[in-house]
């Protein structure tokens, strides 16, 4: 039996690939299959840049919130420095007082015992591993936490954000408590991560069924005819996107 | 009553229960409503009046996605015969959790050699202090749980490492039996199955993800004594 993964130079999977599999097929098959990389957009630097400014003051208690604000505006100045406009203003606007937030909701825990650790999990049937990097980790504390960055503080954990943080507890260890922390420029709240095997599961069955699309064919633009893109969706609002999905499907 | 217990307080013939995953190593509550299963995680100061004075041992199967089958007899009585199979070497009993945990009562049944380990150090314990308590039941606090590794090989030969993880037990305390925690003997000694357990391997809607909204650990609230 041919691993349709291998056919596909599909290396492993992950929460995000899994995630973008069940909201945009189209997308997924010209990112993966075809291999026509999308670019993120302004938010998704948002995320990086907070990030990288609560680490530093995760890991510098005694940091200044002047001096993990800079960390990520440099970090978030670099990333957006090809693109510009009212979306990126907005963004880079909004870090500081996410930034704030995120240390109010983090701080509490002390220093964590790692960041960015990589995990994979091997899932029954499926050929390759579903692989994943947690955002900090307090061993002390027997918890890990993704951090989110939204403009509107939802009430609960997101389903994708479940299988997300369901996976690292998996991988590092079914005794973990695992949760997601969401801040916005004005809110910030942690939940605990239920039902966590469920969720695992759940991605179990996501990755097996990409694993069964796959198979469907060699051929990526065979796979390409099977699925049609909603243009209108916030995948293909960057113009190098759209102008692929043109080529590809034509419409 | 499926089982012959008598916990009208706890909601008509069906016995809600507790249980303890040993691959995570935390206590479960499965709340039970319109239908649906809800598990509970109520590992954290969980405490419970445990009636081991009715503790049943004998030997459980639990089918995936099926309702368990019970071959048990009160403890001190002759071990049922073992039916084979998947029948594996099992306790059932009775609590009454803490306030904290629910505060119910409710059914725990278990064949993890881990778990079953935990009840027989505190079983022991209990007869220790049994005499000096008469007419007492025990409340029963998790200390902690430990990590209890397993080496062994997959089909291709691999080594591999499983993680199980065993509660530890403490009697906190002495109580009087609760007047809700009540035992009736079950006919013959083998129940039929528990449509709880049933229900709760196989879910019948999707999993919540989680909109408990947790604090740092230096905030947390600690626990209180529930029983006095």
């Amino acid at each position: 039996m041919k691993n349709p993964f291998e056919v596909h130079d599909i290396q492993h999977l992950s929460p995000s690939t899994c995630n973008l599999f069940t909201s945009s097929l189209a997308t997924f098959v010209m990112n993966k299959c075809l291999k026509k990389t999308s670019t993120v957009g302004p938010a998704a630097y948002r995320g990086t840049a907070v990030e990288d400014g609560v680490a530093h003051g995760l890991f510098n208690l005694d940091a200044s919130l002047a001096d993990c604000t800079k960390v990520a505006l440099d970090k978030f100045n670099t990333l957006a420095s090809f693109i510009s406009g009212e979306k990126v203003d907005k963004e880079r606007k909004a870090i500081p007082d996410m930034v704030e937030m995120g240390l109010r909701e983090l701080r509490g825990y002390g220093v964590p015992s790692s960041a960015q650790g990589s995990v994979s999990l091997d899932i029954e049937g499926l050929l390759v591993p579903m692989i994943g990097y947690y955002d900090f980790e307090w061993e002390q504390h027997g918890m890990l936490t993704d951090l989110k960055t939204t403009h509107a503080l939802p009430s609960k954990i997101s389903q994708p954000h479940a299988r997300q943080v369901a996976l690292y507890r998996a991988a590092r260890g079914d005794n973990l408590s695992a949760r997601v922390s969401y801040v916005t420029p004005k809110k910030h709240a942690t939940y605990a991560l239920e039902n966590a095997r469920e969720h695992v599961e759940a991605l179990g069955k996501i990755g097996l069924t990409i694993q069964r699309f796959l198979a469907l064919s060699d051929d990526p633009m065979e796979l390409a005819s099977f699925v049609v893109p909603d243009t209108d969706s916030f995948y293909f609002n960057d113009p190098v996107s759209r102008q692929q999905a043109f080529e590809i499907w034509g419409i | 009553m499926a089982f012959g217990f008598n916990y009208e307080s706890s909601g008509g013939d069906i016995i809600p229960i507790v249980k303890f995953d040993a691959r995570a190593g935390r206590f479960f509550r499965i709340d039970r409503s319109d239908g649906v299963n809800n598990p509970v995680d109520i590992t954290t100061g969980f405490k419970a009046v445990m009636d081991f004075e009715n503790i049943e041992v004998g030997f459980i199967n639990f089918p995936a996605g099926s309702a368990p089958e019970f071959r048990v007899a009160p403890i001190g009585q002759p071990m049922p015969e073992n039916p084979g199979g998947k029948f594996r070497q099992g306790i059932r009993m009775m609590l009454k959790l803490g306030k904290d945990c629910g505060g119910d009562v409710r059914e725990i049944a278990s064949t993890a050699k881990a778990v079953l380990g935990a009840f027989d150090s505190c079983h022991t314990e209990y007869v220790a202090g049994a005499k000096a308590n008469p007419g007492k039941l025990p409340v029963v606090a998790l200390e902690t749980t430990i990590p209890i590794v397993t080496q062994g090989r997959d089909e291709k030969g691999n080594a591999v490492k499983t993680t199980n993880y065993a509660p530890v037990f403490k009697i906190a305390s002495w109580v009087d039996r609760p007047a809700d925690l009540v035992f009736s003997p079950k006919n013959g000694g083998d129940a039929t199955p528990a449509p709880v357990q049933a229900a709760s391997t196989a879910p019948a809607s999707p999993p919540s993800t989680g909109s408990t909204q947790v604090p740092p650990p230096a905030a947390a609230a600690s626990s209180e004594d529930d029983f006095g």
